[in-house]
C-alpha cells in the first residue's frame, strides 16, 4: 500500500478472484470520508479483525460494495494477505456466525452493522483434512 | 476459561445436547425444519433436517457433470423474512432444466472426537442417491481449493452410527482446533452448534438464515 496514509480504502471492484491484481490489492480509490450520496448507498464500511493467528491486515477499515459476496471478501483478504490458495478463510458476523459464501456484505451489514459500519471477524482455517 | 481449553475446546455430550436444543428454539421461530430425533430408549440424539433444493443445470450435454453453471434454490419454507433480496430465484428458460434433490443433514455427537459431526445424504426423487462424484461436484468453489488437498480426508462415505445405513460425512478431526480459535477468541461463549454449522455446513449446500446469527 503505497499510500499507506490512508487508512480509509476501498476494496478493488473487479473483486479477488481475477489474476489481475496478483501482488497487492489496488491502492486507496475512494476515501470513504467526502463521498456523494449515491456512492454511500452503495458502499458500506467494514472493519476486518483477525481471529486467532490469523495475520492481521495492516489497513483494517475498507469502504466495500454493497453486493461483493462473502466470498469476494475472502478471496480478497487471502491476496492481501498473501496466502496460499489452499488455505480456507472464514468469515464472522458476531466473532461466531459464518454466513454462507454467497451472501453480500450489503446483507449482512443491514442485519449485523451498527454505529454505520459492519464488523468482521476473519479466520484462516485448516477446516478439514 | 484456562488457555488449555481455549487452545483445544471440546465440546462435552451434555454441551452438545444443550446447544443442539437452543439452536432448535430458534429453528422452530423461524419455521427451519431442524428437529431433534432421539434414538429408541436411549437418552442419546441427534439434530436432523430435510430439504428439498431445486438445481438447475444447463442442458448441455456431455459435459453436463463438469459444467456446473449451477445455482441453488432452496424451496423449503426458510421463513427468514430478513433476508428478503434473496435473489437465488432464477426461472429456468430455454436450455436450463432443473432437478431436484432430497438433502438429509443430521448432527451427530461424536464420542471419539468430542464434537459434533455433520452427516448427509442427497437423492434424486426417483430415490436413486447421489454418489460421491455428485457430492464433490456440489462443493461450493469457496471450498474447493483447500478440500481437494486432501479429498479423502474430508468427505467419505461412512455408516451412520445410528440408523446403520450409508451416509456422507464431513469429517471431523479438525473441528476442534478450528473452533477453539472462533470460540476462544469471542467475549463470550455463543452457541457452539450453530457456530460450527454456519461454518461447515455450507461446504455440502446448507446454509442457515442469517437471523440464526443474531442468537450465537
Amino acid at each position: 500500500m503505497e499510500e499507506a496514509g490512508e487508512n480509509h480504502p476501498a476494496l478493488p471492484a473487479n473483486g479477488g478472484s481475477d489474476a489481475a491484481g496478483e501482488a497487492a490489492p489496488a491502492p486507496a480509490v475512494s476515501p470513504a470520508t467526502e463521498e456523494p450520496h449515491s456512492e454511500t448507498k452503495r458502499k458500506i464500511d467494514v472493519l476486518l479483525k483477525a481471529v486467532g493467528d490469523t495475520p492481521i491486515m495492516k489497513t483494517k477499515k475498507w469502504t466495500i460494495e454493497r453486493t461483493r459476496t462473502v466470498q469476494g471478501l475472502m478471496d480478497f483478504i487471502k491476496k492481501y494477505l498473501k496466502l496460499e490458495a489452499s488455505e480456507q478463510m472464514f468469515i464472522y458476523v458476531n466473532q461466531s456466525f459464518a454466513p454462507s459464501p454467497d451472501q453480500e456484505v450489503g446483507v449482512l451489514y443491514e442485519c449485523f452493522g451498527s454505529d454505520g459500519k459492519l464488523v468482521l471477524h476473519y479466520c484462516k482455517s485448516q477446516a478439514w483434512g | 476459561m484456562d488457555s488449555e481449553s481455549r487452545n483445544n475446546m471440546i465440546l462435552g455430550e451434555e454441551k452438545f445436547r444443550y446447544f443442539c436444543l437452543e439452536f432448535l428454539k430458534h429453528s422452530q421461530d423461524i419455521g427451519d425444519d431442524w428437529e431433534w430425533k432421539n434414538v429408541q430408549g436411549e437418552e442419546e440424539g441427534y439434530l436432523s433436517k430435510t430439504c428439498y433444493q431445486t438445481r438447475v443445470t444447463k442442458s448441455d450435454d456431455g459435459k453436463k457433470h463438469e459444467q456446473e453453471d449451477e445455482i441453488l434454490s432452496t424451496i423449503t419454507l426458510e421463513g427468514d423474512h430478513e433476508v428478503e433480496d434473496d435473489d437465488n430465484c432464477v426461472l429456468p428458460q430455454g436450455s436450463l432444466q432443473s432437478e431436484v434433490i432430497n438433502y438429509e443433514y443430521h448432527v451427530l455427537y461424536s464420542i471419539s472426537y468430542q464434537a459434533p459431526v455433520l452427516y448427509f445424504r442427497a437423492s434424486f426423487l426417483d430415490g436413486t442417491p447421489l454418489t460421491l462424484d455428485a457430492i464433490w461436484a456440489k462443493v461450493h468453489d469457496s471450498y474447493k481449493p483447500r478440500l481437494l488437498h486432501g479429498p479423502w480426508e474430508t468427505i467419505t462415505q461412512q455408516e451412520h452410527p445410528i440408523l446403520g445405513q450409508p451416509f456422507f460425512v464431513l469429517h471431523p478431526c479438525r473441528t476442534n482446533e478450528f473452533m477453539s480459535s472462533i470460540q476462544g477468541s469471542a467475549s463470550r461463549e455463543g452457541n457452539y452448534i450453530t457456530s460450527w454449522l454456519s461454518t461447515v455446513g455450507p461446504v455440502v449446500g446448507l446454509s442457515l438464515p442469517l437471523s440464526y446469527g443474531r442468537t450465537v
